[in-house]
């Protein structure tokens, strides 16, 4: 057989090895209830429950913090995540959380924070005594 | 209904629009005739003066644009939104630059800029390749100049102006007003992450690489059109080193400024931002590698045209990544969407057209060898490793790219949880094959190879590098991990194997410097980035958390985060960390953290260092942005971040030092004392030792009849004893008393009174309220060996360097 040829087979089964562990690693979008049935850890988008409490203190405890969520479904779980809580979390606006169901709670490794950023927030500052718009 | 609005200047914004449709329509034109004038039959040369023209009007529009901008936000001229938006008025002058590119508009003009002035070389020294590759070129300009124009052609808004005012960007009543724009306080500012040294470098020198890109591909283009099929791949070597030097250089700056000013704790994350600019970066090393063997032994052409053209491609769809918005969830740091999707895919798509078409219609013009490479010759191996650079390249692609599937396909995919696990687990055994060849084929000939002296040359490298790695491997501590230690067996092997290409180039054929140098290079780099991301040490883990719920302990979730108290020492690993205290530098407070290594036997301090992690405080937004401290050692560093501290605004109420207005005191406390007596306070002893008569008052002239009495007291903490003398002073029958103040304790003492009746003394006790004990939430890594991955990327881009020197001396002297 040619070099070429083997060397053909060899990429292409590489290749594909390359496809299916992608697909293989890949997570899923889901929600509370999804996480519920799966084992395996899934994102979990949702917006952050401002009305239930938010835990975070450090003298206790700095890796702990805890918060509800509301998945896209409508569900709210409590979350824990072990780490600091980021200081503008109450600003963000929609929460994608990594991790799974552990009894009730949902244990994110991982949170990812769209905020409505200053930065990108077309909204105008105006001097003092008038309404914002 | 006109309102005409106060103050504001709409000349600037006039003149650069104008000049952003001249960039355009200038780019367009020159497209155009150097079209004409290389598939004229007898080019006279008519079409090629009108080209040049329509270029340096290019040029010079593109010089415009940035003045004008530049202009705008100097001036913070907050009627334009592009200033109100990126830019504020505390903006020292040096960031300024930095607002450039932090809008996509901005960004995209220094793309463009940097292929104009690149695009200058091309005019002045391409000669007869000149028509063909800037007909490319410029096509390239004009769809770049299309992103800026801001204009609405046949209802469909095409690209997105930086003169856009900001009453026409943003919907709000306040724009009905006259005088709106004297409401408007300030601009947004600059993101403060941006606001560091390596931001200011760090974009300018990735979008000279991306730009740079564009002359390969250009040239490959042109050598398909023209029919010169083999010319253009030593035209295009130097370029697309250049490119590869420069986006190198650039990627590394940003990994820098990661590690640096970000406290993701780390030099590169897998991130789809970092990948879409790292894809083309490895596609055109592939490429450069496979350039070479064709142009020493006629081999693999096809591979080679392939490549070039391909890492083009890639930087258009790095740019569609970031660009239309299209990462959403999956990258924090990729640019709104500013509705250019459609636009920046028919970028892409038009490209991709022209070079399939070209390769198409030339195909059975190609020069394909009919006979196989040699198993023992350099060329063959150039291309293997080409392709598995090839085959990492598509890994980063296919995993970075699932958001486009989800678009394409309607899935709802989502990328892996474990991201850099993922990523790893395939580029380990990538960088291994790849790195072990580019040691080895150093042995090898273009051609044909002896083989007995091959193995011999590579049996001794091995030998050395086994022994290297044996030691290196125990240093490091990764020697129960079988694949780091090939990873590192086959790095220092390169080095090895390089490092004796480099002697023989010192001795005198220096021509073979830049690829030993940037082959050393890689492989330091690549032990650097393993060792530090395989053993780096989290050493501020705390597991003194207490009792949330034993269920975090089962999950083995490092607590990475440890609390530290004002003055209270903590044990991390073998520092002895101490918080001492803050202090504020322009927007940034600075927490000074004390590392000592003190040794046990002798308890002598051997080590002793501070460390100022900084947080900018944003007490309107509530939030903070910390950015760490780096103690860099050669063989590792000790970094060092904040990860929670309290809000300014919070600590407001705190007392301030030197301003002790007794409001901030509690209640007095009014004790009848005797010489002689104790009384307790809180952290202290107060002892009354003796009264002074007839002391002198500062400011105050007494008479012989007024009386003026010092309270000797001895205030005993555990640690110090300190003397204080309230006086107490009856003049002209009024009563007045002098206290004194012990601002370390909080405590102000008055002598408020003499009683003759009972012999006693009247001290009135005042005493802050205990302050709230000062704490930083801190997290603290060891990176060992990361200077290997510095070091690395410095040797790889001098080599780079020394590699475009000798292409072009080929060129001058062929």
């Amino acid at each position: 057989m040619k070099k070429s040829a083997i060397l053909l087979i060899g990429i292409i089964a590489v290749a594909i090895g390359v496809i299916i562990s992608t697909y293989a690693d890949s997570s899923t979008y889901g929600s509370f209830n999804d996480a519920k049935d799966s084992a395996a850890e899934l994102h979990v988008v949702g917006r952050l429950d401002l009305a239930k409490d938010m835990v975070y203190n450090p003298k206790k405890d700095a890796n702990y913090f805890s918060f509800y969520v509301k998945d896209n479904k409508g569900t709210a779980c409590k979350i824990v995540f072990t780490g600091t809580k980021p200081q503008d979390f109450e600003r963000s606006e929609q929460i994608v959380l990594t991790g799974k169901m552990v009894g009730e709670e949902f244990h994110a490794s991982k949170i990812l924070m769209k905020c409505p950023s200053k930065y990108n927030k077309d909204q105008v500052e105006v001097k003092s005594t008038l309404q914002q718009s | 209904m006109d309102t005409v609005f106060i103050g504001e200047h709409l000349w600037p914004g006039k003149l650069g629009q104008f000049f952003v449709v001249l960039s355009f329509a200038a780019a367009l034109l020159a497209t155009l005739s150097y079209y004409f004038e290389t598939i004229k039959d007898k080019p006279d040369g008519s079409w090629l003066k009108i080209a040049r023209s329509a270029y340096f009007v290019n040029l010079m529009a593109i010089i415009g644009i940035g003045t004008c901008l530049f202009y705008i936000i100097y001036n913070h001229l907050f009627e334009y939104h592009y200033a109100w938006a990126h830019s504020s008025k505390s903006l020292p002058v040096y960031y300024i630059i930095s607002c450039f590119w932090e809008g996509q508009e901005g960004s995209f003009w220094l793309w463009t800029f940097w292929q104009s002035v690149l695009g200058f070389v091309l005019v002045r020294k391409a000669k007869s390749w000149e028509p063909p590759v800037m007909a490319v070129f410029m096509l390239s300009q004009t769809f770049l100049a299309s992103m800026l124009l801001g204009v609405e052609i046949l209802g469909i808004r095409v690209g997105s102006s930086p003169f856009i005012l900001l009453r026409d960007a943003v919907q709000a009543p306040i724009f009905a007003r006259p005088e709106y724009l004297s409401m408007v306080a300030d601009g947004n500012g600059l993101n403060p992450l941006l606001q560091n040294y390596w931001m200011v470098i760090h974009p300018p020198t990735l979008f000279l690489g991306f730009a740079s890109m564009i002359v390969p591909f250009a040239y490959a283009l042109a050598g398909l059109w023209q029919k010169r099929y083999t010319e253009w791949i030593s035209m295009a070597l130097p370029w697309a080193l250049f490119a590869v030097m420069v986006l190198g250089a650039g990627i590394i700056m940003g990994s820098f400024w990661a590690y640096e000013a970000l406290n993701f704790g780390g030099f590169w994350a897998w991130d789809p931002v970092e990948n879409a600019s790292l894809i083309p970066w490895i596609t055109l090393i592939a490429a450069v590698h496979v350039l070479l063997a064709y142009k020493h032994s006629g081999q693999a052409y096809f591979t080679a045209t392939f490549l070039t053209l391909l890492s083009f491609l890639l930087v258009l769809y790095a740019s569609f990544l970031t660009r239309s918005g299209i990462l959403g969830e999956t990258s924090v740091h990729s640019f709104t969407d500013l509705g250019m999707f459609w636009q920046l895919l028919v970028f892409i798509g038009v490209f991709t057209l022209i070079a399939l078409v070209l390769v198409i219609k030339r195909w059975k013009y190609m020069p394909f060898s009919a006979k196989e490479e040699e198993t023992y010759s350099r060329e063959f191996w150039l291309f293997v490793g080409a392709i598995v650079l090839g085959l990492a390249c598509l890994q980063v692609l296919a995993t970075t790219s699932i958001p486009v599937f989800n678009k394409i396909f309607g899935t709802e995919i989502a990328p892996p949880t474990q991201v850099i696990a993922h990523y790893n687990k395939w580029q380990l055994p990538f960088a291994l094959v790849v790195v072990f060849i580019s040691g080895f084929s150093q042995f090898l000939k273009y051609k044909k190879t002896d083989i007995r002296s091959f193995y011999v040359q590579l049996g001794r490298a091995a030998l050395i590098a086994a022994v290297l790695t044996a030691i290196s491997g125990y240093i490091a501590g990764i020697y129960t991990n079988s694949m780091f230690m090939l990873l590192m067996f086959s790095s220092i092997f390169s080095v090895v194997c390089n490092a004796g290409i480099l002697y023989n180039a010192i001795m005198g054929k220096w021509k073979l410097a830049g690829s030993a140098l940037a082959h050393i290079g890689f492989g330091f780099l690549l032990i650097g980035a393993m060792v530090a991301a395989a053993t780096n040490k989290i050493i501020s883990v705390n597991n003194s958390g207490i009792g949330f719920g034993q269920e975090f302990a089962k999950d083995n979730n490092p607590r990475e985060n440890i609390i530290l108290y004002l003055n209270e020492p903590i044990k991390m690993d073998k520092y002895t960390v101490t918080y001492l205290g803050d202090s504020v530098s322009g927007t940034n407070t600075l927490y000074r953290v004390n590392y000592q290594v003190i040794d046990l036997k002798t308890a002598k301090v051997t080590e002793n260092f501070d460390l100022y992690p900084n947080a900018q405080q944003n007490v309107k937004m509530r939030q903070i942005i910390a950015s760490p401290d780096t103690r860099h050692y050669l063989w590792k560093d000790i970094y060092t971040h904040v990860s929670s501290v309290p809000l300014k605004e919070e600590a407001t109420h705190e007392p301030h030092e030197g301003h002790s207005e007794e409001e901030d005191f509690g209640k007095p406390s009014i004790r009848a004392v005797k010489l002689g007596d104790t009384i307790a306070v809180r952290d202290a002893k107060i002892v009354v030792k003796a009264i002074k008569k007839g002391v002198h008052v500062n400011n105050m002239p007494l008479s012989p009849t007024d009386v003026s009495v010092a309270l000797s007291l001895e205030v005993l903490t555990k640690t110090k004893i300190q003397v204080v003398e309230p006086v107490f002073v009856i003049k002209d029958g009024n009563v007045y008393d002098f206290g004194k103040t012990i601002e370390d304790l909080g405590l102000k003492l008055r002598f408020t009174n003499i009683k003759p009746q009972d012999n006693s003394l009247e001290l009135t006790v005042l005493q802050r309220p205990p302050a709230e004990k000062k704490w930083i939430v801190m997290k603290a890594i060891v990176f060992p060996f990361i200077n290997f991955f510095w070091g690395g990327t410095i040797l790889m881009t001098i080599g780079f360097f020394l590699a475009i020197l000798r292409r072009r001396k080929e060129l001058k002297t062929a």
